[in-house]
């Protein structure tokens, strides 16, 4: 079993990375950090640079955490990707850290994390930024 | 020209530069594309190539020769077409062990599937003007060669066709087939 | 030297049509040669429609601006992503990407950028002072001399390309051979026609080379969805430091007159120069070692040099009507497109085009600058882009734009056709930029060397009496039996390289010899 986190460079990222070493040490069960960018185009502002992966690894170690990056390209839609490592892993927890959406924001670009909380088969932990 | 005026021993020194240079960029590059395609593929090239040598050859025979004097229409076609034979048998002979060609994949499918869709565009136009069948082109590849999601293949397939629409027949006033 | 015609072709330039049309040349230039994927051959191919609908010059301006806009626009991805967006810059990404590893990629940029535009700069002083020059030489070559001529174009072209050179040569002769389809100008027999009206003219140079350039490529990019994807770089301080400057200088400058030298000969252009330039500055330094971990000489020889040799390749085309690479071959095209017909009595029949394009290069050159230092975090956002999306909105452009040239539904299968002929050539190894420029020398060569034969009553000694095309002949063969020569003598010793270049047995100039030797 295993806590799974989706990850972002942002503060709601950073939020939902914290949950995920709390839980993590809370039920003595090792993380995996899923960084996925999308396929497509040769940079993507969701991917982490190498430098940004081993600062979560020595992070999490620090705390006694073992930890896992992942970074799978997503096509479509991040929510099936997110779902496919989630039983890869044998996930106990997903973590996502959650942003708030003007109603016509979400309208237009859907909303990622409605679509992982309504198909995880896990149970979902959702935290919002800090502040 | 500076590189003219060196002594050739240096100039050695720097082709060994050049191709050390070259092999190591192979290198990089080949991470990058698919397996090649082996022997097989090689010769087959060679063959097809080999078939257009030999039906240039005896078409342009037919076309007459004529004299150096007086060439005639054939003779040059006949070179080129000689010279591609040899070519192209040189080719099967030695050219088996390259390591240029690239494997037919999965996703090779979606270039036909992406010709297809020109083929329909070509054999549309004449009848139902150009904004139909450019709209199902743009919707063919963005959804189902480009894997885009719905939302996004709509948005961009409307607007490149309008922008196309008035570029081509409100801007330019090409006389491009149309339907409105 | 009457320089009212210089001066006129800058008043040319300097109207706001033009310098739009420059603007618009080098920021497409910039933008797809920052783009992987469509390369500069293919983007110009695509746009050969375009150039019907406006003024000579104007076209061929922006044309010009592509070309040597994908120089540097190449470069910022080899820096950043260790992703060459052009071949030319690919040897850049040695030290470009180990300078941005060290947090120096906006040092990298500005230097390559600096060199650009002085090699760009250099090169075209050269080519405003050497281009009428050879003109005016070229004005007393006959028939047999250009026949000779074509044919060494092409075959250097073929032997210098990326890939196999037996299959370049193959590809290069069919194109020879697909020249021939129509009617013949000396007998009107119809050839290769098969009884279609539509051949019956010869095969336009439009839809060839938009197929397999344009589409072809587009085909082929089609397959390539499982590419690497990188974190956003951080670009800071494009200037580069006093240190940069003066550690750069030589190579620069060495860089410029690489370039210029090899852009000059057929075949040699942007890719070849880029690694000479790169392997004197390895040769030359004290410590080679620092080459490849971000050694700044490392960026700035091989950039410089693939825009100098962007820029000096234009010789060829502009004063013996001969392309000197595929690109050029597309020029050629263009402005056959607008009659115009390139060789050496262009600078007397059309001053403006020819003064025009070379004094435009001196504004694009000042442009790109402008747009590579200060602009090039704008750049760098558009590598966000999928190309997934550009894919369709380039094949759309391809598919109408050849339609309305003639308003002809065939010009579009034929497109298709040579689309899926590039498309398969790519993936079996055959380089299409040989066979689009035999394609485009094709009928120059064999009405050439008809007209030849004709002049000799039939004698065909008399391409070797004649004391160029003699000259020339001699250089064809040198080439051809050179890589041979070459390879028996490493068999014989059972070394793999180092063999002495044999003078003696090539009477080509020594630059030719060191082309092919560069292979």
């Amino acid at each position: 079993m295993t806590i799974l986190v989706g990850y972002l460079d942002t503060p709601e990222g950073r939020a939902a990375l914290d949950a995920g070493i709390a839980e993590a040490r809370l039920r003595e069960q090792p993380l995996v950090v899923v960084n996925s960018p999308r396929r497509g185009a040769p940079v993507d502002d969701a991917m982490l640079g190498p430098e940004q992966v081993s600062e979560i690894v020595d992070r999490a170690s620090d705390l006694g955490v073992r930890v896992e990056v992942r970074q799978p390209l997503h096509g479509d839609s991040l929510a099936d990707t997110l779902e496919s490592v989630a039983r890869e892993v044998d996930a106990s927890l997903v973590v996502i850290g959650l942003r708030h959406r003007s109603p016509v924001g979400k309208l237009i670009l859907g909303s990622t994390a409605q679509r992982i909380l309504l198909d995880a088969s896990v149970p979902v932990l959702a935290v919002k930024a800090s502040g | 020209m500076s590189t003219t005026s060196e002594p050739g021993r240096q100039q050695t020194g720097e082709v060994d530069i050049l191709e050390e240079l070259k092999a190591e960029l192979a290198q990089d590059l080949d991470e990058e594309r698919p397996p090649h395609a082996g022997p097989l593929a090689q010769v087959a090239a060679g063959l097809v190539t080999l078939a257009l040598g030999l039906a240039g050859t005896v078409l342009s025979l037919g076309y007459g020769l004529g004299s150096l004097t007086e060439p005639g229409p054939g003779l040059w076609p006949f070179a080129v077409a000689v010279a591609v034979t040899a070519l192209s048998l040189a080719q099967i002979a030695f050219g088996r062990s390259a390591q240029d060609t690239e494997q037919f994949t999965r996703s090779s499918v979606l270039t036909g599937l992406g010709v297809l869709s020109l083929v329909g565009l070509a054999a549309l136009l004449p009848v139902i003007g150009f904004e139909v069948p450019s709209l199902v082109l743009m919707v063919v590849w963005l959804r189902f060669l480009g894997g885009e999601s719905w939302r996004m293949t709509a948005v961009v397939s409307v607007v490149t066709v309008a922008a196309f629409y008035a570029l081509f027949v409100l801007a330019l006033s090409i006389p491009l087939p149309r339907l409105i | 030297m009457d320089f009212t015609p210089i001066i006129d072709g800058f008043g040319i330039v300097l109207q706001p049509t033009n310098l739009l049309y420059c603007l618009v040349g080098v920021v497409i230039g910039m933008l797809i040669g920052v783009l992987p994927g469509l390369g500069p051959a293919a983007t110009i191919a695509i746009l050969l429609p375009i150039t019907y609908g406006i003024e000579p010059v104007s076209a061929i301006i922006m044309l010009a601006g592509i070309f040597y806009g994908a120089q540097y626009g190449g470069t910022i991805t080899s820096v950043l992503l260790r992703l060459p967006g052009e071949a030319s810059s690919v040897v850049t990404v040695f030290d470009g990407f180990a300078m941005a590893k060290q947090g120096r990629a906006g040092a990298a940029l500005g230097i390559a950028a600096i060199g650009s535009f002085i090699g760009g700069t250099v090169s075209i002083i050269g080519l405003s002072v050497l281009a009428p020059v050879v003109a005016g030489y070229a004005l007393d070559f006959g028939p047999p001399e250009y026949a000779a001529l074509g044919l060494l174009g092409v075959l250097l072209v073929s032997t210098v390309g990326n890939g196999g050179k037996l299959k370049a040569i193959i590809a290069a002769a069919i194109g020879l051979l697909i020249a021939t389809v129509g009617r013949d100008s000396f007998t009107g027999a119809e050839r290769f026609t098969f009884g279609n009206l539509n051949l019956a003219d010869g095969i336009d140079f439009v839809p060839i080379a938009m197929g397999l350039f344009g589409l072809g490529e587009i085909l082929y990019n089609l397959e390539e969805n499982h590419k690497k994807v990188h974190a956003p770089a951080k670009v800071t301080k494009v200037w580069p430091s006093r240190q940069d400057l003066s550690d750069s200088k030589g190579a620069i400058a060495r860089g410029s007159g690489i370039g210029f030298g090899l852009g000059v000969l057929p075949g040699g252009g942007a890719v070849l120069s880029s690694l000479v330039a790169y392997a004197v500055e390895k040769r030359r330094a004290k410590q080679p070692e620092r080459f490849g971990r971000g050694a700044i000489e490392g960026v700035a020889a091989p950039e410089t040099a693939n825009n100098a040799a962007a820029t000096s390749s234009f010789i060829p085309l502009l004063t013996l009507g001969i392309p000197a690479n595929a690109t050029m071959a597309l020029m050629f095209g263009a402005l056959l497109i607008q009659g115009v017909q390139p060789g050496p009595q262009l600078v007397d029949t059309h001053p403006d085009i020819f003064w025009g394009v070379i004094n435009s290069m001196y504004i694009g050159n000042i442009l790109l600058l402008i747009m590579s230092i200060p602009m090039v975090g704008v750049f760098v956002r558009i590598l966000k882009v999928r190309p997934a999306i550009l894919a369709p909105i380039t094949a759309l452009i391809t598919m109408l734009g050849v339609y309305t040239v003639n308003n002809s539904v065939f010009d579009i299968y034929l497109v298709i056709v040579f689309g899926v002929i590039g498309y398969l050539m790519k993936k079996f190894g055959f380089d299409p930029g040989p066979m689009v420029l035999a394609f485009v020398l094709g009928t120059l060569i064999e009405s050439s060397a008809r007209q030849s034969l004709l002049i000799f009553g039939g004698d065909p000694t008399g391409f070797l009496t004649r004391p160029i095309s003699g000259t020339i002949l001699a250089a064809i063969v040198a080439v051809a039996i050179f890589p041979l020569v070459r390879r028996a003598i490493r068999a014989k010793r059972g070394e793999p390289a180092g063999a002495p270049a044999p003078t003696e047995a090539s009477p080509a100039p020594v630059p030719d010899r060191e082309t092919t030797e560069a292979k």
